[in-house]
């Protein structure tokens, strides 16, 4: 029977759908009764979510840009 | 050192091809990889060169911002990142992809960046971090500092991102740069141990438990700001 330590410790193969057969049933029925563990998985699940949304932090500006392409290029014909 | 067909090239010879004006190569975003780099270290194509920096600007831009966590300094990061990749794509054996090679050297400029800076801060480990007491049961009021369901973080507000950020950066350095690759710039397990030069399992571990500490202080964090407000 699943305690919420198990949930704990198969969560990153649950959120990558790699859990099958008994082990995936016995999971889902641990969240559907037990409320810690749903409000678990779920704000796990968001997280992911909303780290996926700080890439849109890692984008260079146009103007970096255009400058660092232009300085590589003088490198390049400068060799 | 070797020539577009395999043969032994000397480093003049070398030279001599990074310096011809090749520029008439026909190249797209449908060009593999592996076909811009050929034309780029055998016919000094700066089409090429132009293309593979269009390609992954952006990629290295996030992943040294990602480690250094330093935006005044990631641009100087991401010039050398390119200046290495310019002076040593003949070390690029092939063995893994391309991408994966260019984002190791990203991670080592980044790194030496922080040991200059002196800003790489030693590491504490987070392997024993559970959100269990020793009868498995979870801990830290979860139910009550549920947040999944608030549309004013659902919305990605300034705020919340910037909890979540600052959140990322108390990671200790070796679980961060693991969540970073992996829940930001969403890496796959192998390339980032091909990157960090451990196993997939090591990953996996470290982003576990990166994740378990992560989930709680953002939590933890957005209860305090819903109880501010």
């Amino acid at each position: 029977m699943f305690i919420c330590k198990d949930v704990v410790e198969k969560i990153m193969g649950y959120i990558d759908a790699e859990l099958g057969g008994k082990t995936l049933v016995e999971l889902e029925n641990h969240l559907y009764n037990c409320p810690e563990c749903d409000a678990f998985v779920r704000t796990y699940r968001k997280m992911l979510v909303l780290a996926g949304k700080l890439r849109a932090n890692g984008f260079v500006t146009i103007l970096f840009r255009n400058r660092l392409k232009t300085f590589l290029l003088s490198r390049l014909n400068a060799k | 050192m070797k020539g577009s067909s395999g043969e032994n090239i000397t480093q003049t010879d070398f030279l001599r091809n990074v310096i011809g004006d090749g520029m008439n190569q026909e190249v797209d975003d449908n060009t593999p990889d592996e076909k811009l780099i050929e034309l780029f270290l055998n016919e000094n194509d700066q089409n090429a060169f132009e293309e593979i920096f269009n390609r992954y600007v952006d990629k290295v831009y996030g992943i040294a911002l990602g480690t250094s966590r330093d935006p005044n300094s990631t641009e100087d990061i991401i010039q050398d990142v390119f200046l290495t990749l310019m002076k040593k794509i003949d070390t690029f054996e092939g063995r893994a992809k391309f991408s994966t090679w260019l984002y190791r050297v990203t991670v080592n400029a980044s790194y030496m960046h922080l040991r200059a800076e002196k800003k790489y801060e030693s590491d504490y480990s987070l392997e024993n971090y559970v959100p269990y007491d020793e009868n498995g049961t979870l801990i830290g009021r979860i139910k009550d500092k549920e947040w999944s369901s608030r549309p004013d973080i659902l919305n990605f507000s300034k705020e919340a991102m910037e909890i979540l950020d600052t959140a990322i950066n108390e990671l200790p350095e070796t679980y961060r740069i693991v969540c970073q690759l992996r829940d930001v710039n969403e890496l796959s397990y192998e390339e980032i141990s091909e990157i960090l030069g451990i196993s997939s399992g090591a990953v996996k571990s470290r982003l576990h438990r990166a994740r378990l500490y992560l989930r709680d202080k953002i939590s933890d964090y957005f209860y305090e700001w819903r109880q501010n407000k």
